[in-house]
């Protein structure tokens, strides 16, 4: 079981106040993404939960039970940190089997445990190499490893995939995901990467300023941000804002519309503009378009190969329906 | 620029200071050699006649030469025991953050700026002396008896002295090296259940492991040589219960002014010093490999 909540918990650095108070409630078996730019919190709020740092008031209860001042190591909560922080002069085997030798658990069930992790993560084969000897990516596997064998009742990642190149991280991402797949227990994953955000998450909180911006689905949050700040930080490349008299017409002060919610032609449209950079993908393509008496480009998004080129004119058109308004706070107008 | 012309510009550019330096080493190495093989003795001055090994003999069956061993084991041992876990302790707790800690580093480094016979003196007279001492004094103010430290317990005091010295300079390099741990690795280790004991037993000592054998190594180096404060307390006395093989070879030379017994005894030191380095080299060097 791996159910927990935060209630009122807020977080001071002396004077500083970087996580006003907060509530939050995880399932047990969810995959949780706290999102958000960085320096907004949510490693703070991630080390609360794992007991690395205490919170200054408020109350943190794992499975209903009151934890919020229970040691790291007695929350049953496991951690796979951002520099991986193996042991460097333990075997990956020593290093897997470090939390069960700190635990007492007996040896031949350490050894299957290790055994079955290492089978489930391919390193059967590395068992005997120190991490040094191991490429980024399977470091990150040993890190994993090394949770599992724990069988906590959640996971933390404190961004794990960022120091992985591109490519890798595609890779690890799947894994990842697998793995929450295989073994139904809670994870509560960190990461400033709204990609990574919506590919792997139950469910995702925003965070910004160590305020909860909004919590939701992935598809929720990409239709109906709940502000400003939600509205630019989902999505990619980021939904388009105006202001003005453009917005006036919608009797909203801010309207935003996603790159791929507008229509570009040749022929006709409600806005008219010349093509800046174009982006051309193959699959997609993406075009800068400047209207003439905005102060930014317009950023669209065109399916498949479109020959447009710069100083193109072109004519954009907005799908109404896709059209999300905005109060003069930055909150969405239903 | 690895052109045959360069290179060949660079070695005679670079050679005043190589044959300066092997000048500096080959000369004195090659006279006291030299002189190894003589009956030299500036009490009897005249013709130095050439004697094979006989100065070799003499100084190896001196009584004297096998407690001198024992105290430079015992010297170089004692201290290194102390300084490495005296300077593993300290640097935990300088690690610790708390209010002046600019202040105590530096004063903790202070007695590494203090020249070996200064130090000594100041230990001897205003400490362990078992009139005027502080010690004496504590004793005293306790009904006890006053401890005649350099008179009873020689080499361990003089050990006490060589290891505030060296304290210092190995709190440094464990402090530098425990700092550079990566903190995630002991935040994760506690995640793991590993109590502040266990994270220090399989984290921490493993780290500072390299740093341990730098130490060990630099201070060996200059333990095997320690004299000025051996000459400034004890003299090497009582007996021969202070005398290290450094000051062995000075009492050879310049208090018996036998200079060929001295010069053996200084071949034979050198001797003994690389068979220590070898084996040390051997039980620790593999450390410092990767």
């Amino acid at each position: 079981m791996g159910r927990i909540t935060l209630d009122q918990v807020t977080k001071s650095f002396g004077d500083v106040e970087v996580i006003p108070p907060l509530d939050l409630t995880i399932e047990d078996g969810e995959f949780v993404v706290f999102v958000g730019p960085s320096g907004c919190g949510k490693s703070t709020l991630l080390r609360l939960i794992a007991g690395l740092e205490d919170v200054s008031s408020g109350q943190i209860r794992i499975d209903r039970e009151d934890a919020t001042h229970l040691p790291p190591a007695k929350r049953s909560l496991a951690m796979v940190f951002q520099s991986y922080a193996l042991y460097p002069h333990m075997s990956v085997k020593k290093n897997i089997a470090f939390p069960m030798k700190m635990a007492g658990i007996p040896k031949d069930e350490q050894e299957r445990r290790i055994e079955n992790a290492a089978k489930v993560l391919n390193l059967t084969d590395y068992l005997d190499r120190r991490p040094g000897q191991l490429s980024g990516g399977q470091r990150q596997r040993v890190a994993i490893g090394r949770a599992i064998v724990r069988e906590p009742a959640a996971f933390l990642f404190d961004e794990p995939l960022s120091n992985l190149d591109a490519a890798l991280r595609v890779g690890m991402r799947l894994e990842i995901s697998e793995l929450h797949n295989r073994l139904a227990t809670t994870m509560i994953y960190v990461t400033h990467d709204q990609v990574e955000a919506m590919t792997m998450a139950d469910k995702i909180v925003v965070l910004h300023a160590g305020r909860i911006e909004q919590v939701g689905s992935p598809l929720e949050l990409y239709r109906t941000p709940r502000n400003l700040f939600v509205a630019g930080f989902i999505g990619s490349p980021r939904m388009n804002l105006l202001g003005g008299p453009e917005a006036a017409k919608h009797d909203a002060r801010t309207v935003g519309i996603r790159p791929e919610h507008i229509r570009v032609s040749r022929e006709s449209g409600n806005w008219t503009g010349t093509v800046g950079v174009a982006e051309h993908l193959g699959s997609d393509t993406f075009f800068h378009v400047h209207v003439p008496g905005w102060d930014d480009p317009i950023t669209v998004r065109a399916e498949g190969e479109v020959d447009l080129r710069h100083g193109d004119t072109v004519h954009l058109t907005p799908d109404p329906d896709r059209l999300h308004r905005f109060d003069a706070e930055g909150m969405r107008i239903a | 620029m690895a052109t045959q012309h360069s290179r060949a510009a660079a070695r005679l550019m670079i050679s005043p200071s190589v044959i300066l330096l092997l000048g500096w080493m080959l000369i004195p190495l090659g006279m006291t050699l030299y002189f190894s093989f003589l009956r030299y003795n500036l009490l009897m001055p005249g013709n130095n006649p050439f004697v094979g090994w006989e100065n070799y003999a003499y100084f190896l069956t001196d009584p004297a030469f096998q407690s001198a061993i024992v105290n430079t084991l015992l010297l170089v041992g004692g201290v290194l025991l102390i300084t490495v876990v005296g300077g593993t302790f300290l640097a935990i707790l300088l690690d610790q953050p708390m209010w002046g800690q600019g202040i105590v580093r530096i004063l903790v480094i202070a007695p590494f700026f203090v020249m070996p016979t200064v130090s000594a003196l100041v230990w001897k007279n205003m400490f362990m002396n078992p009139v005027n001492g502080l010690f004496a004094y504590l004793a005293k103010a306790l009904g006890m008896q006053p401890f005649d430290f350099l008179a009873q317990a020689p080499l361990a005091s003089i050990i006490g002295i060589v290891s505030w010295q060296w304290l210092p300079f190995a709190t440094l390099i464990l402090l530098t090296a425990m700092q550079s741990l990566d903190s995630e690795q002991l935040e994760a280790a506690e995640m793991d259940g590993a109590s502040p004991l266990a994270r220090f037993w399989y984290i921490t000592l493993p780290h500072l492991s390299r740093a341990i054998t730098v130490v060990i190594l630099i201070q060996t180096i200059f333990l095997l040589s320690i004299f000025a404060e051996i000459l400034v307390t004890t003299n090497g006395g009582p007996g021969t219960a202070s005398t290290n093989l450094t000051y062995l070879v000075y009492a050879e030379s310049l208090l018996r002014f036998d200079v060929g017994t001295g010069s053996a005894g200084g071949v034979v030191a050198i001797i003994l010093a690389n068979i220590v380095a070898i084996f040390l080299m051997r039980m620790i060097g593999k450390n410092l490999d990767a």
